[in-house]
């Protein structure tokens, strides 16, 4: 093993579970997620040469992530989201259990939310620091905690809304 | 009532499972393009065992007329032809590893839809007017003493063969192909526009 495999096998090792936490709260469906985080690790198997150490690693790997997201779905030959994220997180419910239930209805609700706002709590729900989100999505840090509390509004909304039907 | 603190907690009750290595990743990756590599490769592996049985046919049995002799040497030559150009379409796509060189694997692939389209297009219909007509030549001298209803039906056979590969064949092939290099094409420039916008 070379030395860029052995960097990457740490990078990976260390953020793979993250980031796929991230793609799956962004699609609710495990294959996508998936996917998701093929695309955004071969980009940083590519661009590793590229990274210029002014950020933590984990900040470019997750701008990386978020950015995979967002074209992802976009992509003509995807379905829809609501319709994808509905359909799969239906059958994730197959086994029947409190947990199971509260962890479906709060992939509903997040599925509900704008895409970025989506990508944006799933970053809050993983205790990132708010600097770290303001870095990877681009917004400045005082409007990023106005809208973070207002998608935490939201979501609470959302999933209080989902558990009384 | 849930509280957002409570959300939060749920949210990171649910473990998600990852069952891939960095290595894997990677293989999984370079698995898509090696399927293309294959089928490449497969579609060599036949037209050189077709040259291989023409030309056996051509070494090892006599034919009194030159007809015959003829329609076999076009038949073999339309064959060779036709494969150099698929191992130099396959060469395109096998000389770059996409996880290492990005930028240079997705031109040629590029470069690869393109030669494949003119080789199933312009160039088969010279493909097969070359076996037509070695296949005419061959056909003076093996159908001659046969029965007429016999003579018929291989000739009638081998036309319509040569229409069904012509036509629904080849669409179908052609169609499938696409699908695979433009749905290949689409996720690897997904995976490079990031960068080049910078």
């Amino acid at each position: 093993m070379d030395q860029k495999d052995l960097l990457f096998k740490q990078i990976f090792d260390s953020n793979s579970k993250k980031i796929f936490h991230l793609c799956y709260g962004y699609t609710g469906d495990a294959d996508a997620a998936n996917d998701l985080l093929q695309e955004t690790f071969l980009k940083v198997w590519q661009n590793m040469d590229k990274f210029r150490q002014k950020s933590l690693i984990s900040t470019w790997i997750y701008r990386i992530a978020v950015n995979t997201c967002l074209t992802y779905l976009r992509s003509e030959k995807r379905q829809a989201k609501d319709e994808l994220t509905e359909t799969l997180i239906e059958t994730k419910t197959e086994e029947y259990s409190e947990k199971n239930e509260q962890v479906a209805l709060l992939y509903k609700s997040i599925s509900k939310l704008e895409e970025n706002d989506r990508l944006i709590i799933t970053m809050v729900l993983d205790e990132l620091p708010y600097h770290e989100i303001a870095e990877i999505s681009g917004i400045s840090e005082g409007n990023l905690r106005v809208k973070i509390h207002r998608i935490k509004q939201k979501l609470t909304e959302l999933y209080n809304q989902h558990a009384r039907l | 009532m849930q509280d957002f603190e409570n959300i939060q907690s749920i949210w990171q009750s649910h473990s998600v499972e990852l069952k891939i290595s960095s290595e894997e990743m990677l293989d999984q990756a370079k698995k898509e393009v090696n399927a293309i590599r294959t089928k490449s490769l497969l579609n060599i592996g036949g037209m050189v065992l077709s040259f291989i049985a023409f030309s056996a046919a051509l070494l090892y049995f006599n034919f009194d007329s030159w007809t015959t002799n003829l329609g076999i040497e076009i038949v073999v030559l339309a064959v060779a032809i036709y494969t150099i150009l698929l191992y130099r379409e396959h060469r395109l796509i096998s000389r770059n590893d996409f996880t290492e060189h990005p930028g240079a694997f997705l031109g040629k692939l590029h470069e690869y839809q393109l030669s494949r389209f003119n080789l199933y297009n312009k160039l088969y219909w010279f493909y097969v007017a070359a076996i037509s007509i070695g296949f005419v030549l061959f056909f003076f001298e093996t159908l001659h003493n046969l029965d007429t209803w016999i003579q018929v039906s291989i000739i009638l056979f081998t036309v319509l063969w040569m229409v069904f590969c012509a036509t629904i064949l080849r669409k179908a092939f052609m169609k499938k192909e696409k699908e695979r290099i433009d749905l290949l094409i689409e996720k690897f420039e997904r995976i490079s526009a990031q960068f080049h916008e910078k």
